[in-house]
């Protein structure tokens, strides 16, 4: 008795200082205005000068000068480094540079911002019937079947980061252990999605946002199994690509043929701007709905994992979605909104070495960067604190 | 003195020991990272992005450096050694781009 007894204090002790309790309400997130007079780009998009859309070039010109300033040295791969620059405002292009070689014709590796194009496959799959977000992972996918535990798995939660699976998604920081880098170059390379659903579990499924490259590789194997090999194959250039006029892409696979959609989707900078585009139309291009409806309105929803994960110092870098981040914070938790001096409603697809996707509804911008940036010297904040000082109305 | 040097050496090398083995499947596929990683990434870099030689080899190095390298252009192919152990990743198509060769 005694003994459980100071069990349960130092319980009480070591939990100190650590809030698990729900943050507050809903978070408020507005609907997307639908676009009055929409500029498809079809193939390509509108070049105008930015003062037509209320820019100022002036001011752009101190984004550029932060984007394309090398700060470090080149051959350690220091400082900033960016490859490619391009921003959209009303549909629009009035920003296009690039550097280190890449050009407007050249596609580049987008890392992580994949996870956000394999989020959009999952749209298509929804509106198609073909999957439910609440239907649980085994339904389709029979290596989620292996214990109770993780038949519990929703495609809810793999898409809210939220699986509960125990990954290690350090990189370089500590590579023996890591899940991610065994999943892409060793034990995993031959089937990701297996090799994930084989992990044990570190948390109920929903309760823990837990940012893993494996939850999107099930994802994609789980579509695989959906729409089966042949037909899964042609998925994301027939129904994405195709219809936002991308021809100009690759999606690498891994042994077994499943898209590693973690991490090796190659596009050109004005390509991705097409898919911030698709989101910021609330999932409809030229006319036609592509994504269900909601579908943008999930995508900018905070995962509900965050009202029960730990507290930990790297909480309030993550602010995921559903495979998309958000400029929204906990502030009961005292997790404040990733880019503050950003508009509120800026939601991204972010990438490994600086690849960024970002959409902000309420200045009607698109801003994609490529970089290879090896460590943490281009600011996310200050760059669109530049770019939002650029619009003048 | 000298006992004592034994016994902690001993004790270190037994916790070394029983480490090794609690991480086995860790230690035991991590030599293969550094040649599947130079081989993929190069691939990929140089036939999907088709970025210069040069760059390639910034965009892939890592810490440890790699003992043998070979850009095969022909059957569009990169074979790496590293770590005593060979990985090699093929270019398959402009839609799937390159993938590790299973060993």
């Amino acid at each position: 008795m005694k003994r459980s007894l100071i069990f349960l204090l130092l319980l009480t002790f070591v939990h100190c200082g650590k809030d698990l309790s729900p943050f507050g309400g809903e978070p408020e997130i507005t609907t997307l205005k639908p676009r009055l007079k929409p500029e498809w780009p079809n193939p390509n998009w509108k070049v105008v000068s930015p003062e037509s859309v209320g820019v100022s070039s002036t001011k752009l010109g101190l984004v550029e000068e932060y984007a394309f300033t090398r700060t470090g040295d080149e051959t350690d791969r220091k400082g900033r480094r960016t490859d490619a620059l391009v921003i959209l405002r009303n549909g629009k292009l009035i920003y296009e540079k690039y550097a280190r070689n890449f050009s407007e014709d050249k596609i580049h590796l987008t890392w992580s911002v994949s996870k956000s194009i394999l989020q959009t496959m999952y749209g298509i799959a929804v509106k198609e019937g073909l999957v439910k977000l609440d239907d649980p992972g085994y339904y389709h996918y029979e290596p989620l079947s292996r214990d109770e535990a993780h038949k519990k798995i929703t495609i809810r939660h793999l898409l809210n980061m939220s699986s509960g699976l125990a990954a290690e998604e350090g990189y370089e920081s500590g590579p023996l252990k890591s899940s991610v880098i065994a999943m892409l170059y060793t034990r995993g390379r031959k089937d990701m999605g297996a090799f994930c659903a084989g992990l044990p579990l570190r948390a109920e499924p929903g309760t823990q946002v837990y940012y893993s490259s494996c939850d999107t590789n099930i994802l994609s194997a789980i579509l695989k199994k959906v729409y089966g090999a042949e037909e899964y194959d042609k998925l994301p250039f027939e129904k994405i690509f195709k219809p936002l006029g991308i021809t100009n892409v690759t999606f690498e696979r891994d042994g077994s043929g499943t898209y590693v959609g973690s991490s090796y989707l190659y596009m050109t900078a004005k390509d991705l701007a097409k898919i911030g585009y698709l989101y910021l139309n609330d999932g409809v291009w030229n006319g036609e709905r592509l994504l269900p409806e909601g579908w943008v309105q999930f995508t900018r929803t905070p995962a509900p994992g965050y009202k029960t994960t730990p507290y930990s110092e790297d909480l309030d870098q993550d602010n995921y979605t559903a495979h998309w981040y958000a400029n929204t914070g906990v502030p009961e938790r005292g997790v404040h909104e990733p880019w503050p001096d950003a508009p509120k409603d800026t939601f991204a697809g972010l990438g490994h070495w600086g690849q960024m996707l970002y959409v902000i509804p309420s200045l009607d911008l698109i801003i994609v960067r490529f970089g290879d940036d090896r460590e943490k010297a281009f600011i996310k904040n200050d760059f669109l604190k530049l770019v939002k000082e650029s619009v003048i109305r | 003195m000298k006992r004592k040097i034994s016994v902690i050496l001993s004790l270190l090398f037994l916790f070394i020991l029983f480490w090794a083995q609690w991480n086995w499947k860790h230690l035991s596929s991590f030599p293969s990272i550094i040649s599947s990683f130079y081989s993929k990434e190069y691939c990929s870099c140089y036939f999907v992005m088709q970025l210069s030689e040069e760059q390639c080899h910034d965009f892939a190095r890592q810490w440890v450096p790699i003992s043998e390298f070979k850009l095969d252009k022909e059957n569009m192919s990169v074979t790496v050694k590293g770590l005593g152990r060979t990985n090699t990743a093929k270019f398959l198509s402009k839609e799937y781009g390159c993938t590790l060769v299973t060993e």
